[in-house]
């Protein structure tokens, strides 16, 4: 039986594999993960399709793999074990394409090839696979090393004409000189090696993949955002008792109802309310793209690092399927069983650091996301209420947006708003049908 | 010999050859044609499109002058020299040969009258009358073309088995003519020979004549076979070939049952093959496909990235004037410019009568490949030019995208079509629109009024047809 790539999810058709968790002749379970591949979104583990006895692992680390190749086969419970034959991971079809494309030597006469306009690579969505456009213009895009596919025409039936061309270089510049994400390893000129050692004793390790990858967006995210982040404190003492309330009929149905999916459907409502924390920036296109849709990523904190599954369509789902869902996805980060389509496509993202501790912090905007949600650990403090001071249970919280969409006065009626919607929450809303 | 050094060498001199050749010259290469044939011009000039054209176009009047009857201008039975025939023919061909020397001389390209084998990636050996010599280049381009296919059983070393290269020389009108193909050559020299009086029978192993055209374009060329021609057979073969004194015995089989005729003459027209054979074509190395075509990437350059292939050896449809445009596409990549053979429109025209063209997506190309199209068609019985030259039978038909209302595709079929789809090519270029060919005025009378009305056929208010619109708005 051969594991294959599968398909990881729109637009994402390789990736590399980053580490193999298996050898030759290892029993493994179905579901097991046996490596992990990274793509542009994630780095996601790559479960077995079967129980059996690792027969033959196709690829190393570093291979770039596309969707349909055999990346291990296993020799299934109850089969022979006769190696099966099985055609060795193919090289990707785009790599061979780029190949003949490259022109080989460059004639003596040649002229001085234009330096390429610097693009970020992520953006190469094609947004018009058959492009129409003049001979003239095709030709000028050739010239300059524009791929036609990435721009939309805007004469009849979407011909590309000149302007169009023009508009689209102008784009590119703007990009090309807008302030550039550093990436977390590669390009930049490596920092030096310090010797710690001459201070003293220290232990060195490997940087994990997934920490590599952390660390990448991280940055990237960071110099590419300007963030600002908004606190607040909400008093949640009521929604606290609805909780200690509505929390033994969850029980009773196998869930743990937290603050979160509390957080979640006050959330939802705010969201709707300010659409423009639910989208995202088409840097390529200079568009808004507003989201239809509500897919809440939450952070899971493992032990190999930070991972954000998605739970989909958070806005139809119910505050026990919420509790669920929540339950399921960090126990399945935790065991690093989540898949690559678990952690993509998030509208909006929810770091709780509650369980642990912890006041306020500032989150990191998680790209192409436009806003974040830090919830710290509530604590009783002494407040205001009707002139009187009180104890009640504050929970810190902080929402950090980008700035280049988001001004600072909707981010105050977005976190008034939010606090307002989790006042509101009443026990119909806890109530179990 | 002392060896000649060259920035370019071009084998073949050819449309494809000559048009490489000349096009470095003037981007200031130092450049060296090779062809081993006296007269350049290669297979289009000696050998196919001109002196079959200059053929058709001869002997199209035999035909017009018996139609003319019915419009009350009647001729007498014409006599046929031969011999004048074919001088005329060498002449137009001396014309146009003299014509490419002179170009190439004033352009300062040495042109080599010699057979070239290349010795390696940077020098090409040749074997001229005086002896032999060496050229070292930069880079080259092959474009040594193609030859018609004899298959082994049709080559029993008769002349009266003719492929088209002899059939263009019209040694003598046979009184029977078989032609084993009805592809475009088949069905060009066809007409050629049933014009003069021969009388002509196809026969073809597919259920269509002129594969790769439309089936609705094809129709009225079939009328004009099953009228001109002694017979048309359909999913026919040939099997076997003999030599029956001055005649060819013909063993075939159609409708499930053998045929044994004799011919006085049979022409082969059956494909083409690629001139590949001692070449030297292992010594630069060159990959090459598995029908012997040169590999090439979308800027005509082959495996050795110093050698480009173009025309007939490079594969794909084998008309010259895809081979000129490779010319370009070639010289441009030597040059360092940013050429490329994608999405590149060439245009096929038979010139069978009536001639049929097309250029872009085909509507059957379509239906294979599951795009979606619209088709606007405009019968030519509706065109006043059409009847004022009493040549009702043709159609003009787009193939559009229904989104974009983009043209994909253009075909036409019916006198002067391979005139006609030119604007198709710009149309379809220029990532026209239904409407930008609905909106151009055509001049009236002409044929070109057609490609205007089927395009408004598809907007369904064409003035000079009425289509009963099927979708309710």
């Amino acid at each position: 039986m051969d594991v294959k790539l599968p398909k990881l999810g729109e637009g994402s058709e390789t990736g590399v594999v980053v580490s193999i968790l298996v050898k030759v002749g290892d029993a493994v379970t179905k579901g097991q993960t046996l490596l992990e591949l990274e793509n542009e979104k994630s780095v996601a583990p790559i479960p077995s399709t079967a129980s059996g006895i690792i027969q033959r692992v196709n690829v190393k680390e570093g291979d770039k793999v596309g969707v349909g190749s055999v990346l291990i086969s296993v020799a299934v419970d109850g089969e022979s074990n006769a190696p099966t034959p099985s055609a060795p991971s193919s090289p990707l079809a785009s790599e061979s394409i780029q190949r003949t494309e490259v022109s080989h030597t460059a004639p003596k006469y040649a002229q001085e090839p234009t330096p390429p306009i610097a693009v970020d690579p992520s953006h190469g969505a094609i947004i018009n696979p058959s492009p129409a456009a003049a001979p003239s213009v095709r030709k000028i895009a050739r010239e300059l090393g524009i791929d036609l596919t990435q721009i939309r025409g805007t004469e009849s039936g979407g011909r590309i004409v000149m302007a169009d061309l023009r508009a689209h270089i102008d784009r590119l510049q703007k990009l090309a000189f807008a302030p550039k994400a550093i990436p977390g390893r590669g390009q930049s000129t490596p920092a030096e090696s310090i010797d710690f050692a001459q201070w003293g004793i220290v232990t060195r390790k490997p940087l994990t993949t997934l920490r590599k990858v952390i660390s990448r967006r991280m940055c990237e995210n960071w110099t590419s955002i300007p963030h600002v982040t908004q606190f607040d404190e909400f008093d949640i003492t009521p929604l606290l008792a609805l909780r200690k309330e509505f929390a033994p009929a969850y029980e009773a149905k196998g869930a743990r109802l937290t603050l979160t999916p509390l957080i979640i459907k006050a959330l939802i409502s705010t969201l709707k309310q300010h659409p423009i924390f639910n989208a995202s920036i088409d840097e390529v296109l200079e568009e808004v793209v507003l989201k239809h849709y509500y897919h809440v990523g939450i952070a899971v904190d493992t032990e190999a690092g930070l991972f954000v599954p998605v739970i989909r369509d958070a806005d139809t789902k119910s505050l026990l399927e919420l509790s669920r869902d929540l339950e399921t996805l960090a126990t399945k980060a935790r065991d690093r069983k989540i898949s690559a389509e678990e952690l993509k496509g998030g509208t909006f993202t929810i770091s709780n650091q509650g369980a642990i501790g912890g006041s306020h912090f500032t989150p990191i905007v998680n790209k192409p996301e436009v806003a974040i949600l830090g919830l710290g650990r509530g604590t009783l403090k002494p407040t205001v209420v009707e002139k009187r001071i009180e104890a009640r249970t504050l929970l810190p919280v902080a929402l950090s947006y980008d700035h280049r969409l988001i001004d600072g006065g909707s981010a105050a009626r977005f976190i008034v708003d939010l606090q307002h919607n989790l006042s509101n929450l009443t026990p119909a809303d806890l109530k179990l049908a | 010999m002392e060896a000649i050094k060259t920035q370019l060498v071009v084998l073949g001199g050819g449309p494809g050859g000559y048009a490489a050749a000349f096009y470095a010259a003037d981007k200031g290469l130092k450049v060296t044609l090779v062809e081993q044939d006296p007269r350049l011009g290669g297979v289009c000039l000696n050998r196919g499109c001109i002196p079959s054209k200059a053929l058709l176009n001869a002997t199209k009047l035999i035909g017009e002058a018996q139609e003319s009857a019915k419009r009350g201008i009647v001729f007498a039975k014409p006599q046929i020299d031969l011999s004048t025939l074919r001088a005329w023919k060498e002449s137009v061909l001396q014309k146009l040969g003299q014509g490419i020397a002179q170009l190439a001389q004033k352009r300062g390209v040495q042109v080599i009258n010699a057979r070239g084998h290349f010795e390696s990636a940077h020098q090409l050996r040749i074997e001229t009358p005086d002896g032999q010599g060496f050229i070292e280049f930069e880079h080259a381009i092959v474009a040594v073309g193609s030859k018609p296919a004899l298959p082994k059983i049709f080559d029993l070393g008769n002349p009266r088995i003719m492929t088209s290269t002899q059939a263009l020389e019209i040694e003598e009108i046979p009184q029977s003519l078989l032609i084993v193909g009805g592809g475009y050559i088949g069905m060009e020299l066809g007409t050629v020979y049933a014009s003069l009086g021969s009388k002509v029978v196809v026969v073809e192993a597919l259920d269509s004549i002129l594969a790769g055209a439309d089936a609705d374009l094809v129709r009225p060329v079939m009328a004009y076979a099953k009228k001109a021609f002694q017979e048309v057979r359909l999913k026919a073969k040939v099997v076997q070939m003999s030599t029956a004194g001055k005649q060819i015995r013909v063993t075939s089989q159609f409708n499930g049952e053998d045929r044994e005729e004799l011919y006085d003459r049979v022409l082969i027209s059956v494909g083409r093959v690629p001139n590949a054979e001692d070449l030297g074509i292992e010594n630069v190395p060159l990959t090459r496909d598995d029908k012997g075509f040169i590999k090439v990437d979308t800027q005509q350059r082959t495996n050795t990235p110093n050698v480009f292939a173009i025309g007939d050896i490079a594969g794909g449809v084998m008309l010259a004037h895809k081979a000129a445009k490779e010319a370009r596409i070639a010289v441009e990549a030597i040059t360092g410019e940013a050429s490329s053979s994608s999405h590149v429109v060439i245009p096929a025209v038979v010139f069978t009568d009536p001639e049929v063209a097309w250029c872009g997506l085909t509507e059957s190309e379509a239906k294979a490949k599951g795009i979606q199209v619209k088709v606007a068609k405009f019968p030519w019985g509706a065109s006043g030019r059409a009847l004022t030259l009493d040549r009702t039978d043709g159609l003009t038909k787009l193939i559009i995208d229904p989104e974009t209302e983009r043209i994909l595709g253009v075909g036409i079929v019916g006198h002067g079509a391979g005139e006609l789809i030119a604007e198709g090519v710009l149309a379809i270029e220029m990532g026209a629109t239904a409407t930008d060919l609905a909106e151009c005025v055509h001049p009236h009378p002409t044929l070109s009024e057609t490609l205007m009305e089927s395009a408004e056929v598809f907007f369904g208010h064409a003035t000079h047809t009425f289509i009963r619109k099927t979708e309710p708005k």
